[in-house]
């Protein structure tokens, strides 16, 4: 019986205490350095150093959601250590090489400008595009209407030019100037 | 052929069909809006990758032509195809004679240096053979 008493006195004493330490533990994580206990709580301090500006504010409202920060204590990953600018100047300037050189340009044999080997020079597309353009305003001009595409083939027609023999049914366009160096009459 | 095992995953080992556009519909309304383009202007600028996908469909649609007119194949492939109907007459009339002696290969598809504005897109030149 009496080891009954004495063992019963000190448990609740002892659940009061540890509820006390509990709950200062609950609010003593929440606002940090304010509670005193600094260095038991230093790396707590550490990983939630972005918590301590809105404490003041959010104090109220931290206390009911303190769960959730508990288990998001886990935080998003942040780099340690500067890097050095030896291991970055190491991962910009290695592998990509910055910017591969070009071999693959050329001349244009017809007017001079450079040009990739794989692809059409620009400025004699460009001379050819334009004289499309000029070719279709006329044809334009000659079917009148949006869908009037005419069932024979078509010849284009330049300075001092007649129809031959082979462009005997085919429509006839005539264009006012001298015949294109590149365009080749078939 | 080759077994289908249902590889639905971010892997495409294999698939000769570009995906353009919005889906599978837009994708073919793009392309018929370019072969319609091409049979009636004989040359095209197009993105690399439309004008590569657009040249298949062209050669194909100049092989249903050179089955002939009384065709009814033919004339329905040319009709869903080409949205003008001005250009099914051209088609008949026009490419599938010219074209008769070539046993294939009727587009010549080359690329041209300066891309569009702002985007730099890889651009090309379509164009039927036999110029205007």
């Amino acid at each position: 019986m009496a080891t009954l008493v004495v063992l019963f006195s000190p448990l609740p004493r002892l659940r009061g205490l540890l509820q006390r330490c509990w709950g200062r533990l609950e609010h003593g994580l929440l606002p940090g350095v304010s509670g005193g206990h600094s260095s038991p709580w230093g790396p707590a301090l550490a990983v939630q150093a972005p918590a301590l500006l809105p404490q003041p504010v959010n104090d109220t409202s931290e206390s009911h959601e303190a769960p959730s920060l508990l288990d998001s204590i886990l935080w998003m990953a942040a780099p340690k250590k500067r890097r050095t600018i030896e291991v970055n100047r190491c991962r910009r300037r290695n592998p990509t090489k910055l910017i591969k050189v070009k071999r693959n340009i050329d001349v244009c044999p017809e007017c001079g400008n450079l040009k990739q080997k794989h692809v059409l020079c620009g400025y004699c597309y460009a001379k050819v595009k334009a004289e499309t353009r000029l070719i279709r305003m006329e044809i334009g001009k000659k079917e009148g209407g949006p869908f009037n595409a005419p069932t024979v083939e078509t010849v284009v027609l330049y300075d001092g030019e007649k129809p031959t023999e082979k462009d005997e049914g085919k429509r006839i366009i005539e264009r006012p100037r001298k015949r294109p160096s590149w365009f080749v009459q078939n | 052929g080759e077994m289908r095992l249902s590889v639905a995953a971010a892997i495409s080992h294999g698939r000769v069909f570009r995906r353009l556009g919005l889906g599978p519909r837009s994708r073919l309304d793009l392309l018929r809006n370019l072969v319609t383009a091409l049979v009636r202007h004989e040359r095209i600028e197009a993105p690399w990758a439309r004008a590569d996908e657009m040249r298949g469909y062209a050669e194909r649609l100049i092989d249903y032509a050179k089955l002939g007119d009384t065709n009814e194949r033919a004339m329905r492939m040319a009709d869903f195809w080409l949205t003008e109907k001005d250009l099914i007459h051209k088609l008949f009339k026009v490419l599938a004679p010219r074209f008769q002696p070539h046993p294939g290969s009727y587009t010549r598809l080359l690329q041209i240096p300066n891309r569009d504005g702002l985007d730099r897109a890889k651009m090309a030149v379509i164009e039927l053979k036999g110029n205007p």
